[in-house]
């Protein structure tokens, strides 16, 4: 796709941002052509949602100049990007929970009756207009927290085409979609398109922007890196661009040294009362042996960190079958106590369920095994030093100091923080939650390469994640989770992309 | 404030903050030395100092409770009832084992003394473990299960000085007397009070920041369901600091009592559970959990009490009367002063928009009325008008960067 200069949707020409102690953009000039989709890659922290941000009025630059269609503008707020054209779908969905699906599209803006009252009539059917064009089944008046995660991002959608938006940023759109939403989604997409939206769209997956994109602009630091036409690139290429180094090829030869069974579920049921399957997983059996990397793949809502909540005792209780730990059976009714037997998870998602935003990372570290770091029933500053200091050293976390705040380190540091307290558990058996989740390229390479080297210490690792390839380059075998059956087991060998989308899918 | 740095934090005394609130401290007291017009603080300084001591001690004791409820991500509501209630357990524990000597203002002896004292912490720890159970069993907001208690205890121990009396002595009564020697002596020695205060403070300290409970405490009010996921027994956690909570309330009853020589369940510590929340906001601490400390609880206490003090001294007449107001203003202050560094960077403004408009009339008027009521009448115009004149600069001085075109 060819520009003209006058042909311009959108200009930020020369834009810095610093917050206090970063530079957060510097000198960042881009140009979008009418109608084009642009993809936006970088590693975390690489500028890409501040300068979005920027676009859509929620920050203002401290350098630089925006224009949108040619005229310079300034946008005070958000408010006032809408009314040039520009709507934000963020990462973490902006809908009020507890609205209908109708008031949240058109939240601040209310249709009113001729007396000033509230039109719900109208704009109940003037949402249906929209989310039919959206292929989205939803009632305008359901309660928009009950849906599902996609159905929101379609309301968000809905909402940027009842402003009218000839601009659309999309911040990560798929990151919490499952396949299907996601083919979904790219089909609005290439909607939007023929109606002549432009469209920003931010991603880390390759795979997506090199289908999507006319043209990828890569930022890193801060800063512009390039922007090449799709054709003329290759995903290792930007990635390397993303990066600023070769990274590593993510292949293990671990010699195959599976050892004793650690753990046996068999027919493990657990109850769904309020919903119409009844269960949340049926009938799961599966077996992991000391030093082997199991992998459990599963479109969302498959029933995948059900199944991890349940063996370290952190789900409901309900759930019936057997499990045996070392040929024991056991059930456990609080994490505590698969702590104790020697069972260790790191959750899904790191900030609402692992982090201690106001603990340092030393308190982060050690929360598991503070009794070691005590010396006459008190905690003893040096003694949680040396603690945390072989954790830390060993999952090579970058931190300025053991009393940092666990705030300021990368998602990358902060999760080998959390991998690192749960090794000072001395555990058998290791529940990785999409361990790699938000996390940049760089430091997915050096997790991978963590957990391949924990597994060959001896661990028994049962790892999920939302993407395939990882599973692929990690796992010794993989088990697939569809609707809360196990459908299928490979081998290494065995399994490819096709074969596990197939099982996934209830195929 | 997180440090960014890898300095180690527990080498540093007090915090930013709480440096700030000990100069205030300072300033404050300073200023009521010159003053007042008595200049109390010149000619009796040994009274001044033992009136805010014991008022000081006196608050900062349930506090401390109320510092470990927060931090552990709750709050209660129900101290001040607590403390009713603890005053009169005791209270009637010594009337029902010793009828007579009460009666006739007799001293009961310090076998019973003690038995009443042991009931009202029993009472305290029956009290948290209420808490606790409606919180993580039922599944109670903190807020609902001590908003229950704080109506319900305060009239639970009117019920309970009511039936004890109509049944050891020949008359009902909404009060009880107490004046054993000593109850007494804890009066006219503003040092135990002080000292308890002290030890107390001390083995907070020493369990929020050198046990692994307190580490806890701080883990799960900074996110309870990553803290439970860790293997925390975060129901226990609650239930210490419930516990912890209603104990020192209890405590605090009993210097309650033994200042004022009665317990009186109708109306003491009415409404001290707010100063209690109050003093540990002032000194620092979140009430979304995780964040706070005990010298920033200690200092803050210590600041309310003197700011009281300083208006009662300036004022003369009723300043029960204001204490509210200035808990209410000091509260308001603090706070936002804490966030000045946030005001500063993020452009954030005081006075945007028409609610900003509005909010000038309507604070020059309070600070008018405020001081026309305490001063006289031309005195109040002239702060009123001053206020006013001040707040539009201000938002004069706010909204010049909005209107100004942005530089290219």
């Amino acid at each position: 796709m060819t520009t003209g200069a006058g042909d311009l949707a959108i200009a930020m020409r020369g834009i810095s941002k610093r917050f206090p102690g970063v530079v957060a953009l510097a000198d960042v000039t881009l140009e979008v052509g009418r109608g084009e989709l642009r993809a936006i890659c970088g590693e975390n922290g690489a500028g890409k949602s501040t300068l979005m941000k920027i676009l859509s009025g929620v920050y203002q630059p401290d350098d630089g100049v925006l224009e949108v269609d040619g005229r310079e503008v300034a946008f005070a707020d958000t408010r006032a990007a809408e009314r040039a054209g520009i709507a934000i779908i963020h990462q973490e969905l902006a809908l009020v929970e507890d609205l209908t699906v109708a008031a949240n599209v058109f939240l601040g803006r209310e249709r009113r009756t001729a007396a000033g009252l509230i039109d719900d009539r109208t704009m109940e059917a003037e949402c249906r207009r929209l989310l039919a064009l959206l292929e989205c089944q939803v009632d305008p008046r359901a309660r928009t927290g009950g849906l599902r995660v996609g159905d929101q991002q379609l309301v968000e959608i809905a909402k940027a085409l009842s402003l009218d938006a000839r601009i659309l940023v999309m911040d990560e759109p798929t990151s919490a979609l499952t396949e299907t939403e996601s083919v979904r989604l790219e089909r609005i997409i290439a909607r939007l398109r023929e109606r002549g939206t432009t469209i920003l769209y931010i991603s880390h997956k390759m795979d997506e922007v090199f289908r999507l994109a006319d043209r990828i602009t890569v930022l890193r630091d801060g800063r512009h890196v390039r922007t090449v036409d799709r054709a003329a690139t290759t995903p290792a290429e930007v990635t390397g661009w993303m990066v600023g180094r070769e990274i590593a090829g993510h292949e293990f030869h671990r010699a195959a040294a599976r050892g004793p069974r650690l753990l046996e579920i068999r027919e493990l049921t657990l109850p769904w009362p309020a919903h119409p399957r009844g269960y949340r997983l049926a009938n799961v059996s599966l077996d992991l042996h000391a030093g082997e990397i199991l992998g459990v793949a599963g479109l969302m809502g498959a029933g995948r960190t059900e199944l991890l909540e349940t063996i370290f005792g952190a789900g409901e209780p309900t759930w019936t079958g057997s499990m045996r730990l070392r040929g024991e059976p056991v059930r456990f009714t609080h994490p505590a106590e698969a702590r104790a037997a020697g069972i260790a998870m790191v959750t899904e998602d790191r900030k609402r369920l692992g982090l201690f935003p106001d603990l340092d990372v030393a308190a982060n570290v050690s929360l598991c095994s503070l009794r070691e770091a005590t010396r006459g029933g008190l905690l003893d500053r040096r003694r949680e030093e040396a603690l945390v200091a072989g954790p830390i050293r060993d999952t090579g976390v970058k931190t300025p100091g053991p009393h940092a705040a666990i705030t300021g380190l990368s998602g990358g540091n902060q999760q080998k923080c959390i991998i690192g307290r749960w090794l000072l558990t001395k555990p058998a058996i290791l529940l990785l939650d999409d361990p790699t989740r938000g996390i940049d390229v760089g430091a997915k390479a050096e997790l991978y390469q963590l957990i391949d080297r924990l597994c060959r210490e001896g661990l028994g690792v049962i790892l999920t994640s939302s993407e395939l390839p990882e599973l692929l380059t990690l796992a010794d075998r993989i088990v697939v989770l569809a609707e809360g059956r196990l459908t299928a087991e490979f081998t290494r060998a065995e399994a490819t992309e096709q074969r596990i989308m197939h099982a996934a899918t209830g195929g | 404030m997180p440090e960014p740095s890898g300095q180690p934090k527990a080498k540093v005394l007090l915090r930013s903050g709480e440096w700030a609130l000990l100069a205030a401290i300072v300033i404050a007291v300073i200023l009521t030395a010159l003053v007042d017009a008595n200049h109390s603080y010149w000619f009796r300084p040994l009274e001044s100092l033992r009136d805010i001591a014991r008022n000081t001690a006196l608050l900062g004791i349930f506090a401390l409770g109320a510092t470990v409820v927060i931090i552990a991500g709750g709050i209660d509501l129900s101290a001040g009832s607590m403390i009713a209630l603890s005053g009169t357990v005791a209270a009637a524990t010594m009337v029902a084992l010793a009828p007579a000597a009460m009666l006739g203002f007799k001293p009961v002896g310090p076998v019973i003394v003690a038995v009443a004292c042991l009931a009202s912490l029993l009472v305290g720890f029956l009290v948290g473990t209420l808490h606790a159970w409606l919180i993580t069993a039922v599944r109670l907001p903190p807020f609902i299960a001590t908003l229950a208690t704080l109506v319900g205890l305060r009239s639970f121990a009117r019920a309970l000085c009511e039936s004890t009396t109509a049944a050891f002595t020949p008359t009902k009564s909404a009060l009880i007397n107490v004046s054993d020697p000593l109850f007494k002596a804890v009066r006219d020695n503003v040092w135990i009070p002080v000292a308890v205060f002290g030890l107390l403070a001390f083995a907070t300290w020493l369990i929020l920041t050198r046990t692994v409970l307190g580490r806890h405490v701080h883990a799960l009010g900074g996110n309870e369901q990553a803290a439970r996921l860790a293997g925390i027994r975060t129901e226990n956690v609650k239930w210490f600091a419930y516990c912890f909570g209603a104990m020192t309330a209890a405590l605090a009853g009993l210097f309650y009592v033994a200042n004022e020589s009665v317990a009186a369940p109708v109306n003491q510590g009415r409404g001290h559970e707010l100063n209690a929340i109050a003093a540990a906001v002032v000194g620092g601490c979140s009430l979304t959990g995780g964040v706070g400390t005990v010298p920033g609880t200690v200092l803050g206490a210590i600041f309310l009490r003197v700011v009281i003090d300083a208006v009662s001294k300036i004022i003369k007449t009723g300043a029960d009367v204001y204490e509210g107001l200035i808990v209410g203003i000091v509260v308001v202050i603090a706070v936002t002063f804490s966030q000045v560094g946030q005001l500063a960077q993020g452009g954030r403004r005081l006075l945007p928009g028409p609610l900003g408009l509005c909010a000038i009339p309507t604070l020059a008027l309070l600070c008018g009325a405020v001081v026309a009521m305490t001063a006289n009448g031309p005195a109040g115009l002239a702060s009123g008008l001053a206020a006013l004149v001040f707040l539009a600069v201000v938002r004069a001085w706010e909204s010049r960067g909005a209107r100004a075109p942005r530089p290219s």
